[in-house]
């Protein structure tokens, strides 16, 4: 009999880590969709150079992008982004672009929307990251239209407007949350009425699959862990955590006891999620069994703003509002701080940080919870970023509001 | 002699007990403060500073100018996108703050009065601290971020606590947690203090760090003048623009007071005497008090609405407890103001009596306001009351 579980128990991970595998491999990518394959802000390359001259690592090329704070996504030699250009004082268009990898030049821009003008110029242009599959890119416009876009030509397959089709109300900064494709269906945060918050859509035709829930759209993306065997889409929307399977049935909801975080959550240990957010409470490390979720610890040494915290080795990387710091998830303790980034973000390849000041310095960080310590740094990009980098085969893609640069990192 | 010993005894006693142990930790701590900052010498040379350099706000890097006094502080920097101007006099201070949608000068909340006297420090707190009134503890002797650091507790004069954490090898400030403000609410702070550097013997961190509520901002110096000439006039709360227009009616005033009678003439009816003064600094007001049948005495405010860009008055008879409201606009030789689109919620009244306020001949010592009515919706205007006035 025990036998038997354990057999049934290895099929089921087996299953689940193959369906997963193949969410991920998208057209041989490692970049595919916001925050990386596992949208946990990591990627799995190794080989990065030890350390960087003064002047910083090579420069494959460095380009004028228009404004948007949307990340790159990566397809070997192609890339993908969201940019507006402003024509006058308050107009201007919002488009889906696509690159060429090795030398930033345009292959072609798709019009999605008017311009995102931020009335307190914090910045204009779209905030959400698209994703892809094999034929289609998939992104959503501030204004909140969701668009099948082919990656040959731009050409546009279909569009869905949330706003007219689903009452769905634009967020002061305009829809902000990124698509997220799995096992054909392109899972998305719509803030509807009705029980429309979360919906799922076929890729193929933009047909709804599945709706649930309800709160407006927030400027959070769903994600998507593996938690007790099970493949869970998580979503964070009215100060509740939503878990959904890939069906769209509700697994467990959770009351969160801090804002809804704009940061995206990360998995710890398996089945324990942590999620930080700006506000009294800085973050809470829940753990799930048995579809329910149970608090284990909460505090104030993590309070991240719109940029995600990275785990690594049993320790969590992130910014606590304008400091980069090291926590430990068992004890919430800060095991080291580090101010001068400003607001800034980071990823995590080959066990060490990359981290991009707000004001596109980007810093080599050893990921140890012993201390700081700074490997390189150098000027990246010049102006406010607040767009977290994109990896992809030895080479960070970094864009802010005005320019974009490759350099070689391998 | 037994009466020495017991002396002798309290007063072993009373200089081991651990306040006045932990009292004498603390002026010492000062005093060592007071010269790892240059020391008292040099700082009681310095009266005026002009700092310059990049103030960073919301991730944007723009250049601001700090002016202070030993009594009085200026700035001007930018918020993001907003100029943000600011000045205080050691009790009072006003700020140009565009993120509130005023565009004009406005006093300061309790809780910027805090903010504004932690910027008026010449120095840091420490120095002449109970001359300012401020109480210092000392707290203890800590590791902070790596930093051996002692820990005082500020209670200032206004009972606002601070917490300052001077390093212990350097006895310059490390960090300190006080009150700040976010868009004019009360927020706990943190502040970093860095690269100290040497200007004319005095030692300034020339890198200050603040992060509260979801805030940063860094003050980074790039050049301090000490003792430059300071134009007193910059702490003073200035005037809208806009109100400074009806400057010329600022002033004493004798006043006729005429009466438009039914056979088309003005009969004067009082001379009486009033007084436009600023109010506020996008206000002026007039007192005056005259006699039409029966003593009436009114009030007048006027503003300028920089969102409907119009002059607007309101006028209160204390006579018929009546408020009318107006708005128009200033041009060099006229200023006209009615009620006409304005709603008190009768849309439909067809008997509403629209009134109109005029100041023509306007010259350096004299003007004429006059009152008229309308039942036409201002397509004609029927005189009521003419006021002459007349420089006293």
């Amino acid at each position: 009999m025990k036998k038997n579980i354990i057999i049934i128990c290895l099929i089921a991970i087996f299953m689940v880590s193959q369906i997963l595998v193949a969410y991920s491999q998208q057209d041989d990518a490692t970049w595919y969709q916001f925050r990386g394959n596992e949208r946990n802000g990591t990627s799995p390359e190794t080989g990065l150079l030890k350390k960087w001259s003064k002047s910083g690592p090579d420069l494959l090329w460095k380009k004028d992008l228009g404004s948007g704070f949307s990340e790159i996504i990566i397809s070997d030699n192609v890339f993908y982004t969201m940019i507006s250009d402003k024509s006058e004082e308050k107009t201007g268009s919002e488009y889906m672009a696509a690159f060429d990898a090795k030398s930033g030049t345009e292959f072609w821009r798709t019009k999605v929307d008017s311009i995102f003008i931020d009335v307190d110029d914090w910045g204009n242009g779209p905030r959400s990251t698209p994703t892809y599959d094999k034929e289609n890119i998939y992104c959503l416009s501030s204004f909140g239209k969701l668009y099948s876009i082919s990656r040959k030509n731009g050409k546009i397959n279909w569009t869905v407007d949330f706003v007219a089709e689903f009452n769905s109300v634009v967020p002061r900064w305009g829809f902000s949350t990124s698509p997220m494709l799995i096992n054909n269906t392109l899972i998305m945060e719509v803030g509807g009425a009705d029980s429309k918050a979360f919906m799922a859509f076929d890729p193929k035709n933009g047909k709804v699959i599945w709706e649930k829930a309800n709160g407006n759209s927030t400027y959070s993306s769903p994600v998507l862990f593996t938690i007790e065997n099970e493949a869970q889409i998580l979503f964070a929307n009215s100060g509740f955590l939503h878990s959904f399977n890939t069906k769209g049935d509700t697994l467990w909801t959770y009351k969160l006891p801090l804002r809804t975080p704009t940061a995206a959550p990360v998995l710890i240990d398996n089945n324990k999620i942590f999620l930080s957010a700006l506000g009294a409470v800085g973050f809470v490390i829940i753990e799930i069994k048995d579809n329910k979720a149970t608090e284990v610890l909460q505090g104030s040494t993590m309070k991240n703003d719109y940029s995600s915290s990275c785990y690594f080795d049993g320790y969590i990387y992130g910014f606590n509002t304008a400091t980069l710091q090291c926590i430990s998830p068992e004890t919430g303790e800060k095991l080291w701080t580090k101010r001068g980034f400003g607001k800034g973000c980071l990823i995590l390849i080959d066990g060490k940080l990359l981290v991009l000041s707000d004001q596109g310095k980007l810093v080599l960080v050893e990921a140890t919870p012993d201390a700081y310590n700074e490997i390189s740094i150098f000027q990246a990009v010049e102006g406010k970023s607040w767009t977290a980098p994109s990896f992809n085969k030895g080479r960070i893609f970094i864009r802010n509001l005005t320019e974009m640069a490759c350099y070689k990192l391998n | 002699m037994k009466t020495s010993k017991i002396k002798i005894l309290i007063l072993i006693f009373i200089f081991s007990s651990p306040i006045l142990l932990l009292a004498q930790d603390v002026d010492k701590i000062i005093s060592k403060h007071i010269k790892a900052h240059g020391g008292e010498k040099n700082w009681s040379a310095v009266n005026s500073m002009k700092i310059t350099g990049e103030f960073t706000a919301f991730s944007v890097v723009e250049d601001f100018t700090f002016i202070k006094t030993k009594t009085n502080y200026y700035a001007e920097q930018y918020l993001g996108q907003h100029k943000v101007t600011e000045a205080f006099n050691g009790e009072t201070g006003w700020t140009i703050d565009p993120w509130q949608e005023i565009e004009y000068a406005r006093k300061i909340n309790a809780s910027e009065e805090n903010v504004f006297l932690q910027k008026n420090e010449f120095c840091t707190p420490f120095f002449y601290y109970k001359k300012k009134g401020h109480i210092v503890e000392y707290v203890g002797k800590e590791k902070v971020d790596g930093i051996e650091v002692y820990i005082l507790k500020l209670t200032r004069a206004n009972e606002n606590v601070e917490t300052w954490y001077l390093n212990a090898k350097t006895y310059l400030e490390y960090k300190c947690e006080s009150m700040w403000i976010d868009f004019a609410w009360a927020s706990p702070a943190e502040t970093y203090f860095e690269d100290f550097q040497k200007v004319d013997g005095i030692i300034i961190p020339f890198y200050v760090e603040r992060i509260f509520s979801q805030r940063n901002r860094i003050v980074k110096i790039k050049n301090v003048e000490i003792n430059p000439t300071i134009d007193q006039s910059i702490f003073e709360m200035p005037k809208t623009e806009e109100i400074l227009k009806l400057e010329s009616f600022v002033g004493e005033w004798n006043v006729a007071v005429e009466l438009w009678t039914r056979r088309g003439t003005w009969y004067p009816i009082d001379n009486t005497t009033s007084n436009f003064e600023f109010a506020g600094t996008n206000m002026i007001q007039e007192n005056i008090s005259y006699e039409r049948m029966f003593p009436i005495s009114i009030i007048s405010n006027m503003t300028y609405d920089s969102k409907t860009k119009r002059y607007r008055t309101s006028i209160f008879n204390d006579f018929n407890s009546s408020i009318s409201i107006l708005e128009g606009d200033f041009s060099e030789d006229s200023f006209i103001l009615d009620d006409i689109k304005i709603s008190f919620g009768d849309e439909n009244d067809d008997e509403r009596v629209f009134t109109q306020l005029s100041f023509t001949n306007i010259e350096k010592d004299a003007f004429i306001m006059e009152f008229k009515t309308s039942t036409d919706n201002g397509t004609t205007w029927q005189p009521r009351d003419r006021f002459s006035y007349t420089r006293k």
